[in-house]
This record gives C-alpha cells, sequence and structure tokens, in this order.
C-alpha cells in the first residue's frame, strides 16, 4: 500500500538525488579532479589514513582567506634539518591537490618554508615532512576561502 | 608580460656566522594553470608556471623547490639559511614552457 509516508521518502530520494548531481558537473568541464589519496600516492606512496599527525609541525595560514589566488601558508617543524629529506604542501579540494615538493638539505639550518599558494575553495592545507628513514609527519590547517582563486 | 622571470632576493645585510637567516624572493610570472578561460575569446589560457628553483650556494645545493600551478602568481618563496663562510647565493629557475633564468648575489658573513 502507497501511504503518505512513503511519498514523503520517495520525494527526499529524489531531493538528494538533486543534491548530488551539482557535483558531478564539474567533470564535465573536462579536467578531472584528483583526489587527495590519488595525489598522496603518487607523490608519497601512501594513502591518507596512513599519515599520523604530528605536533612538531605548524603550519601557519589564515583560518579565513579573502582571496583564494593569493593565500600565505608558512610550514616550521621542529625537527632537526639533518633528518628530513623533503617537505610537501597539499590542498585537498584543489583541482591538483600537490602544491609543491622542497627538498631541504643541512645548510637550511631549520626546517622552514613560506609561500604563498592558490585554493579552489575551502580546503585542509597539509603539510607533510619526509624524514630521511622514509617516516612521514603531517600537520594540517583549515583554510576558509570567501573566493576561489583558481579562474 | 615582459617581464616575465625577473626576481626580487633579499638576504639580511648583517649576518654573523653560523646564524639562521632567511633568504625571501619574490618572481614575476603569470602561474596560468590551464584551467582557466580567457574571457574573450572563451579559450582556455595554457598552462605556464614555474616548475623548479633551485637555490645553491657557492655551488653547493641548499634548497630545490618543485612548483606547479598550485602556486599563486608571482610566486613568493621564503627559506631559512645557515653559512659558514662569505660566497654567492645563485638560484636557478625554470618553467614548462622551457623558460630559465639565473640570479646571483653575494652574501657576506661577518
Amino acid at each position: 500500500m502507497f501511504t503518505r509516508r512513503d511519498l514523503f521518502k520517495v520525494a527526499g530520494v529524489g531531493a538528494a538525488a538533486l543534491l548530488i548531481a551539482p557535483g558531478s558537473v564539474k567533470e564535465s568541464f573536462g579536467v578531472k579532479k584528483i583526489s587527495i589519496d590519488d595525489a598522496l600516492k603518487e607523490h608519497l606512496g601512501v594513502t591518507l589514513k596512513d599519515l599520523k599527525e604530528s605536533n612538531l609541525i605548524t603550519v601557519k595560514a589564515p583560518t579565513i582567506a579573502e582571496s583564494g589566488a593569493n593565500v600565505p601558508v608558512q610550514v616550521k617543524a621542529n625537527i632537526p634539518v639533518d633528518r628530513v629529506e623533503a617537505l610537501y604542501i597539499f590542498a585537498d579540494n584543489n583541482f591538483n591537490p600537490w602544491v609543491t615538493k622542497v627538498e631541504l638539505s643541512s645548510m637550511n639550518g631549520e626546517v622552514f618554508f613560506a609561500t604563498r599558494i592558490k585554493l579552489a575553495k575551502t580546503s585542509p592545507v597539509r603539510a607533510v615532512v619526509k624524514m630521511k628513514d622514509g617516516s612521514l609527519l603531517m600537520a594540517v590547517k583549515e583554510v576558509k576561502v570567501t573566493v576561489g582563486g583558481c579562474g | 608580460m615582459a617581464r616575465i622571470g625577473r626576481a626580487i632576493v633579499r638576504v639580511p645585510r648583517r649576518i654573523s656566522k653560523g646564524q639562521v637567516f632567511k633568504v625571501q624572493m619574490v618572481i614575476t610570472h603569470p602561474m596560468e594553470t590551464g584551467l582557466r578561460k580567457d574571457k574573450k575569446t572563451g579559450k582556455l589560457i595554457p598552462a605556464h608556471y614555474l616548475t623548479r628553483i633551485e637555490f645553491l650556494f657557492n655551488g653547493k645545493k641548499v634548497t630545490t623547490i618543485h612548483s606547479g600551478p598550485g602556486i599563486s602568481k608571482n610566486p613568493y618563496f621564503a627559506i631559512m639559511m645557515k653559512a659558514a663562510e662569505s660566497g654567492t647565493l645563485t638560484i636557478k629557475y625554470e618553467d614548462n614552457k622551457g623558460g630559465k633564468w639565473e640570479k646571483s648575489l653575494k652574501v657576506s658573513v661577518a
């Protein structure tokens, strides 16, 4: 029997389908968004689950960025630079989440890197430090973007 | 944009031996992602971004930055450095269209 309650259920499913639909529009744009897991796999050979957050690393970025075209990011790590091989920055919601890789050497004195990055929309900004022994440490900072920066 | 590749590098004027100092750099570059459309023609603007920035001190590698379209237009980079003696800091950088530049400056350590 079709009751009034069932009708609401059907309507609910329809509405949910409509909500999901706009997300797939992006792919018709021609370029497929790379997921953060794929980007991590490509550059570090791991997925998000394998990364541990560490309080040795700090990511300095604004909590709310007015423009996504220019978001200052500063990464610092309280680790001797001799033990560090490289430093990575990822932004989850960009078309290509990989932003940069910085190879450090003992001549740096300390683990530090600052730059300005683009964010397509509100996204966690991740800094990953790759140690010479192969271990990975991560720090995350969520940045809210009011205007996107990728055109 | 005739001035693509122009760079400004800044280091502290006085550096004492063994001090960790900051090297700041700004490069004039459009950093096009290749995803943006020209508003007038509706065509995609081809990607044009810096791929690699190398910092060398007296010929020895200090830092290599691998960058991509995720870095902002007219990119800014800052790194830390330690120098035991005076020397030349050379920065070599290149983009995905084959552009190559080099910039050198003296660093005096007292």
